[in-house]
């Protein structure tokens, strides 16, 4: 292989003064942008105009702006290097990737036929396999690959659509000429970056793209939508379709989310789904609902632990069965993975022949499958020339042995092919087309592959109007993965007519049917709105502690050895549990010198019970429900994990208390204001409540303590880090007295951040859980009202007589906390039902 | 010859279990030499969904999920099953030289009649994979030109008194390349031995499940393999078809075997397994009885 350097002397220059002045082709490539005499070609004359007038200045700001939205929409993608995930923002490039409408007509024409002739495929494979017996298609094609599932032979129906997606990847040659360079089939992934890239894009340019007069692409995934409700083997009106994911620890799991947001539907992971009776249930706070269709992102072999792998944990067993008897519909169906097979693509254009009559319009990368003794000597022959890759595709490039050079390496991989060669192929070299990117405040041309995506529709496919185009991560580098620090780009078909009208008729005009509906809780889902609550009401419980304690450690008021204040120190250790700290024998030291510890219990993501410790947790538990909270909601968190690294000195750790009370607050409210009162709203709002009643039970034990000699000291603590010292005084003006300061914070209901606000929301919900079950009232509801009743019968008067009123208050606060934490276990025990994980049976020999 | 086999399979659990979904592949197949005359499979408890189809190498198999807390799983099947096969091998020395079988494997389109497809069989599976150690066990039985049975006959003899039975050595997962290091296993590491050593040549050759009667006459040992399911391979020869060939017992397949399923290995058609939910740990109990019929 050769790798043109960009700075080559053959290489040519735009002549154009600016941001497009900088711009060196690769020689070699065809470039998207520009010809060959180094002119923008005509569609892309009105972009590279406006992008030239911008500016680098001016580009690099709009590109600021793009890394921001990404940033606060939390797109991003799981990256597995170093055997260690870690969550990288997704990459996207300012600068789109035009293509005219003709030529994309064109490709959209091959794209369908290679899709509807996929599809004639695969029904011929898992059915009569006559493309086997005529041999068109060689056995070991078929048989040597791993994605031909034996289980699902004969599982598909014999008429109908099977391929229900597909997604291809292009390149161009040197000449400009498109090629299939992969196909993708059993859970093709990328659709839903490429609709957040549209999104972003037309954000930060939107006089730009509205002028371009860019195909839109709701209507491919209106087609969709279409296209799995069709999948209904009972074909209902209204029927029920879920997204399963892997979870969020999957490679794309923003995706999974985005889409399943787009579309109207729940995200579930395996464990949320159960098979009965032969059907898919999705297991919900409310019982179990009848699963229709499922949009799968988990790959075949994982599916089904029954008759696929058996060691997978991430999907249903009994779904092959369900499928099998006609309950349940897949998309893709399992066993599609075998159309991922470059050895197919060798035998393509005379599949054409025989199943369409047609020949094959859009080509693929030429391909050599070494299965076939012919064809595996002209590889062999030629193994420096071509590109050898398994027939499987492999996310780790590493495995594919690319162009072979050393003479070592040829006597490998020529044992390798020997030993297994059904198992490879070798392709033709395409050098890729080249796209402008923008870097370090210029363009750049980078190697492109262009991914299409198209979905079924009544008699045959719609294609998106656009697509993810991925670009490689360096100037000289082919790898184009975004695992491999690759960039990706939004793909506009430049209508070259006003746009064209594509508009599906929509597909159903009977009035819908008014439902209050349409909210399906799976019992995890729920688990982490409850813990959301906990953590997120937690953590301002935290912030607010450490806000009055910095303030008093500021405030030059205090005298050393304060005793008011060393309690108040106490009180963070114990409310935030980070034992030692404050508390114990060998605490001295730090009670002198408390900044370090203060920062700590702040900062510090190691420490369990930290404030950033707790933040994290948030984000976890926010990423897991990511599909439940409204945009601004996600976006809030995503801006609460920046807060953290500035917190070096105490002045700046003040700041950052501040900005993440307010973005909690912003949480809290955006949840209020746009979350339907539905099963998973309540399971927030308990958690939430739940923490806050025990929150504030604790500092009332730490720091109501009327024998104290410096009590009113302490009450003032007291009354701002509950947020009720405005309240207070508006009441009492300035007369702190224990009964007042008691009855706010304990009994009065009127008082949002009282301990009988918190039972009575908690009551008032947890009775909502029931009735809307139409269940009656449940033992966590009981322990609600017991513990609300016991607040509201207490005399919070007795407790001036010192001795045994204080010793009456301990009481009621340990039965409350115990009472709280019998409801949160119960809780758990009868929503969150964790399914134990399924385990196989020792298979008999 | 006719067997009446009841072959009782029984899982205890330490806690009830929730849920189970099985699948079984425990009837006994037709043709290939005999005819199941009747069989009938019985799940206690009851299950609530039991489905039964063919699977890809047309074998019967049974889907069932048991839906009510349950501490114990038992499956029973009763079989009668006729079988009238040769007691002897064909004419070894009239089969293709076996060089130009795996030519001809390679060349070759398919059955017509919908059949095994020998091609599937001649590449490596997940238990029977192809190596060059495999090829190099082999290679002493298939000098140039031999004809294909001759060689496999005698790579059949050779496993069964190479190799120690030992029923403690290996386990479902034991690598067959651990079998033939260690020169020990059971019928179904032998059988996917002598599988994966044909097909390191480039030969088509399946696994076989089923059961093989027991001496029953006293002071005679009981041939290997009786207790529970037996396993053995089969081997194919264009005009002679599927041949069977038992290296455990260094047996010609006769009378004294009932096939049960076949596949590429014991991977597809594991008599019965399972997923449940709860239930702990668990035991595993198998009884198989086969008594000859008069008549």
């Amino acid at each position: 292989m050769t790798i043109v350097d960009a700075s080559a002397p053959e290489a040519a220059t735009v002549s154009t003064d600016g941001l497009l002045g900088g711009y060196r082709l690769m020689s070699g490539s065809f470039d998207e942008m520009c010809g060959e005499g180094g002119q923008p070609r005509p569609h892309w004359e009105y972009v590279a105009r406006a992008l030239d007038l911008l500016g680098a200045a001016e580009l690099r700001d709009r590109d600021r702006d793009l890394r921001g939205i990404l940033r606060e929409n939390g797109v991003t993608y799981n990256v597995y290097a170093n055997a260690q995930r870690s969550e990288r923002l997704w990459a996207l490039d300012p600068i789109p990737v035009l293509l005219t409408s003709s030529e994309w007509n064109t490709i959209e024409q091959g794209l369908i036929q290679r899709a509807e002739l996929l599809d004639l495929v695969l029904r011929d494979l898992y059915g009569p396999r006559k493309l086997l017996g005529r041999g068109t298609l060689p056995a070991a094609v078929v048989y040597a690959h791993p994605g031909f599932l034996r289980p699902c032979d004969g599982l598909l129906p014999s008429t109908g659509q099977w391929l229900h997606l597909y997604a291809a990847d292009l390149a161009r040659h040197a000449d400009g000429s498109v090629c299939v360079i992969g196909d993708r089939a059993q859970a093709p992934s990328g659709m839903g970056y490429a609709l957040e890239n549209r999104t972003v894009l037309s954000n930060i340019f939107p006089s730009l793209y509205r002028d371009s007069r860019v195909h839109r692409l709701a209507l491919f995934f209106r087609s969709l939508r279409g296209a799995l409700n069709r999948l209904d083997p009972a074909g209902r009106e209204n029927s029920r379709v879920v997204v399963l994911t892997p979870g969020p620890e999957s490679e794309t799991y923003f995706e999974h989310a985005y889409l399943a947001n787009h579309m109207g539907y729940p995200l579930v992971q395996g464990s949320d789904l159960g098979a009965r009776d032969g059907h898919v249930w999705l297991n919900t706070v409310d019982g179990l609902r009848p699963v229709d269709v499922i949009l799968r992102r988990v790959d075949d072999v994982y599916c089904d632990p029954l008759e696929l792998r058996p060691d997978s944990l991430l999907g249903v067993p009994g779904v092959l069965a369900g499928a099998r008897l006609g309950n349940v519909a897949l998309a893709n169906p399992l066993g599609t993975s075998l159309l991922d097979n470059a050895g197919l693509m060798a035998y393509l254009p005379a599949l054409a022949r025989e199943l369409l009559g047609e020949e094959l319009r859009l080509p693929s990368v030429q391909t050599w499958w070494c299965g076939d003794p012919q064809q595996r000597e002209h590889v062999l022959q030629n193994l420096s020339a071509l590109v050898i890759k398994p027939i499987v595709p492999h996310p780790i490039p590493a495995s594919v042995f690319g162009a072979v050079t050393s003479a070592e390496q040829r006597a490998r991989v020529t044992e390798e092919i020997r030993a297994r060669p059904h198992l490879y192929v070798g392709q033709e070299h395409v050098p890729l087309s080249t796209v402008p990117v923008f870097v370090d405040g210029r363009l750049e041309a980078r190697r492109m592959v262009l991914r299409a995506f198209l979905a079924g529709a009544e008699g045959g496919y719609v294609c998106m109007p656009g697509g993810l185009a991925r670009v490689a991560g360096h100037a000289d580098s082919w790898i184009v993965s975004n695992q491999y620090g690759g960039l990706s780009k939004d793909v506009w078909i430049i209508a070259s007519e006003p746009e064209r009208q594509v508009a599906l008729p929509e597909p159903r005009m009977e009035p819908l049917a008014v439902t209050r509906d349409g909210d399906d809780v799976p019992g995890r889902i729920a688990d982490n709105l409850f813990w959301l609550g906990r953590y997120s009401e937690r953590a301002e419980a935290s912030a607010r502690l450490l806000r009055e304690v910095l303030l008093r450690l500021i405030g030059s008021d205090r005298a050393p050895g304060d005793a008011a204040f060393r309690i108040l120190l106490g009180t963070v250790t114990r409310q935030t549990c980070t034992y030692p700290g404050f508390v114990g024998v060998e605490a001295e030291a730090t009670l002198a010198a408390p900044e370090g510890e203060l920062l700590a219990v702040l900062a510090d993501r190691n420490r369990v019970g930290s404030l950033r410790y707790n933040v994290e947790a948030i984000v976890r538990a926010a990423r897991s429900v990511r599909d439940r909270l409204s945009g601004d909601a996600s976006r809030v968190i995503n801006l609460l994990e920046r807060e953290f690294s500035q917190a070096c000195d105490v002045e700046a750790a003040m700041r950052a208390l501040q900005r993440v009370i307010t973005l909690l607050t912003a949480f809290a409210g955006f949840c209020g204001e746009s979350m339907t009162r539905g099963q998973g709203w309540r399971f927030l709002e308990i958690g939430r409540h739940l923490e806050r009643a025990v929150s504030t039970i604790g500092i009332l034990d730490c720091l109501f303590a009327p024998a104290e000699p410096n009590a009113p000291a302490l009450w003032e603590a007291l009354l701002a880090i509950v947020h009720s010292a405005k309240t207070y005084r508006r009441r009492y003006r300035s007369r702190l007295q224990p009964v007042p300061v008691l009855d706010l914070i304990l009994a009065d209901e009127s008082n949002p951040r009282s301990v009988a606000y918190q039972l009575a929301q908690i009551e008032a919900r947890v009775a909502d859980l029931d009735t809307a079950r139409g269940a009656r009232r449940g033992a966590a509801a009981r322990l609600a009202l017991d513990a609300l009743t016991r607040v509201r019968l207490f005399d919070v008067e007795s407790v001036v007589p010192m001795a045994e009123g204080d010793a009456a208050l301990r009481l009621l606060l340990a039965g409350l906390r115990e009472r709280l934490s019998a409801l949160s276990n119960e809780l758990g025990h009868q929503y969150f039902t964790h399914v134990e994980p399924p385990q196989q049976l020792v298979p008999l020999r | 010859m006719r067997f009446s086999i009841v072959h009782t399979t029984r899982y205890r659990y330490a806690l009830p279990a929730s849920l189970c979904h099985n699948e079984a592949h425990l009837r006994p197949r037709d043709g290939c030499g005999q005819v199941c005359e009747y069989s009938r499979l019985v799940v206690e408890p009851t299950p609530a969904v039991l489905h039964e189809r063919v699977d890809h190498f047309g074998n019967a198999v049974t889907y069932f999920a048991v839906q009510e807390p349950h501490r114990a799983l038992t499956v029973t099947v009763t079989s009668r099953v006729a079988v009238d096969r040769a007691e002897t091998l064909p004419n070894t020395a009239a089969s293709l030289p076996w060089e130009l079988l795996v030519e001809r494997v390679r060349e070759d389109h398919g059955p017509a009649d919908g059949g095994d497809d020998a091609r599937e069989f001649a590449l490596e599976s997940p238990m029977a994979p192809t190596t060059a150690e495999l090829a190099a066990f082999a290679a002493p039985s298939f000098a140039p030109g031999r004809p294909v049975l001759e060689g496999v006959h005698e790579l059949t003899r050779r496993i069964y008194s190479e190799f120690a039975y030992d029923p403690n050595f290996t386990t479902v997962a034991t690598p067959v390349t651990e079998v033939l290091a260690q020169r020990r296993g059971v019928c179904q590491d032998f059988a996917h031995l002598a599988i994966a050593c044909l097909r390191s040549l480039g030969l088509p050759a399946r696994y076989v499940s089923g059961y093989i009667e027991t001496n029953t006459a006293p002071g005679v040992g009981g041939l290997r393999g009786a207790d529970a399911s037996h396993a053995w391979f089969s081997v194919y020869e264009p005009t002679l078809g599927w041949i069977d060939f038992d290296p455990t017992n260094n047996q010609v397949v006769g009378r004294r075997h009932v096939t049960v399923a076949w596949g590429r290995d014991y991977g597809d058609v594991t008599p019965l397994k399972g997923v449940m939910f709860a239930g702990g740990a668990h035991r595993l109990e198998v009884a198989v009885q086969m008594t000859r019929e008069e008549g």
